[in-house]
């Protein structure tokens, strides 16, 4: 229940985020789908690790694969397809707790809360890396089979 | 007229150069359409693009020109680097000609590509309900954060046309996000203002700037990357500042009434 609700309010949220970003129309359904699904790694893989690295990275992991493939299918550049699918994940609410304590004082919690922000950031960054180096090896058999399939049609 | 030719390629190239960085793209991505634009028109260009500068050079007998443009960190448009993607290809595949791609270079700077308003204003009630947050926050709390957001994502829309100020819409939007939220939990209807605030403030919030920042630094596009991190760090403090001023007016108002 928590899964498919999860997914289906992720849904929404990169849907969302696609129009206030303004991605081209015919990217965001394939964005959307893409967003709720790493959403729904991050939300598997949460309860099994005390580290908030391990999820972000398999999330941003997902993400780069599937954003990849979609990016190929419908011929935009993939950063068009991450920054919608991002926003369920990014650290943007830590950062600005961060800034607000720091703005109060608080520097203690202030520095906790700006590391795990990078700490965050870098797991996705490095998800996205390995998503994407992945892919280059295995880009040539998406490329192979589409034109495969357009010689039969 | 070879001459003239070289200065139109780089201007247009310039031009896009700055489209694309303004709206969104990575600077790799940037440095490399440009050059593959000019590869596809004829000559040898090099480009380097940073947030603050971007320059546009070509080497030819006549000896050295170079283009200058001057970016500004200013929020997404993605539609913008996808057209412009869409047009180079185009180019680089000989589908279009060189007068083509500049009067249409034109056009994508110029003209709006917009959703519309009700298009935005329901996203931005979307977004505001962060899945994040699906289980700890009561339903009541998420609903008031659907329309809060909507509210907090306009007053920064509008507070950023208005002004020449930066960062004012950010602080605009925290003020009115965590004002209505403070009134609304002192007033006893709503659970927890904190989670309320929070929500709503996901269309607002710099995280994805921030993940591309590093991104870009781990390309090691070192300065685009902390260029675009600071400007992420300053609008979060922005909207800090805004939510504290918020919170602070809020409890006034309820200690006066």
């Amino acid at each position: 229940m928590e899964l498919v609700l999860g997914f289906i309010f992720s849904f929404l949220s990169t849907l969302g985020f696609g129009v206030i970003t303004n991605v081209p129309r015919r990217v965001l359904i394939p964005a959307g789908i893409t967003g709720a699904f790493g959403w729904t790694v991050y939300l598997l893989t949460e309860p099994l690790t005390t580290s908030i690295i391990l999820p972000n990275l398999l999330a941003a992991l997902i993400i780069g694969l599937l954003g990849n493939i979609n990016a190929v299918f419908i011929k935009v550049p993939v950063n068009l397809i991450y920054i919608p699918c991002l926003v369920s994940l990014v650290p943007g609410v830590v950062i600005y707790a961060s800034l607000k304590d720091f703005t109060l004082g608080y520097y203690n919690a202030a520095g906790h809360n700006l590391i795990k922000t990078l700490t965050v950031a870098l797991a996705l960054d490095l998800g996205f890396a390995i998503a994407e180096s992945l892919f280059k090896k295995c880009r040539h058999i998406i490329s192979k089979n589409r034109i495969k399939r357009k010689g039969n049609l | 007229m070879a001459q003239k030719n070289t200065n139109d390629i780089i201007e247009v190239c310039g031009k896009i150069a700055k489209i694309l960085l303004e709206n969104g793209a990575e600077t790799t991505r940037v440095e490399s359409t440009v050059e593959y634009i000019g590869r596809a028109a004829g000559i040898q260009l090099k480009c380097h693009a940073t947030m603050t500068a971007i320059f546009v050079n070509v080497k030819n007998a006549a000896g050295s020109l170079t283009h200058l443009e001057k970016p500004r960190v200013s929020s997404f448009n993605l539609q913008k680097v996808d057209e412009i993607n869409t047009l180079s290809r185009e180019f680089s595949s000989h589908k279009i000609e060189f007068d083509q791609l500049q009067s249409r270079v034109e056009a994508i700077d110029h003209q709006v590509i917009d959703f519309s308003w009700p298009q935005k204003i329901l996203s931005a009630g979307l977004v505001s309900v962060a899945p994040m947050l699906l289980f700890k926050a009561s339903w009541k709390d998420l609903l008031f954060a659907f329309f809060i957001g909507i509210l907090g994502y306009l007053a920064s829309q509008l507070a950023g046309r208005h002004s020449a100020t930066p960062f004012l819409g950010a602080i605009t939007g925290g003020l009115v996000i965590s004002l209505i939220a403070t009134s609304l939990k002192q007033a006893g209807i709503a659970d927890s203002s904190s989670n309320i605030v929070i929500s709503a403030l996901m269309p607002l919030v710099p995280g994805v700037p921030l993940t591309n920042s590093l991104r870009e630094i781990i390309e090691r596009d070192i300065i685009s990357g902390l260029v675009r991190g600071m400007d992420a760090l300053m609008i979060a403090g922005s909207i800090g500042i805004g939510a504290i001023v918020g919170t602070f007016l809020a409890n006034l108002l309820i200690g006066v009434l």
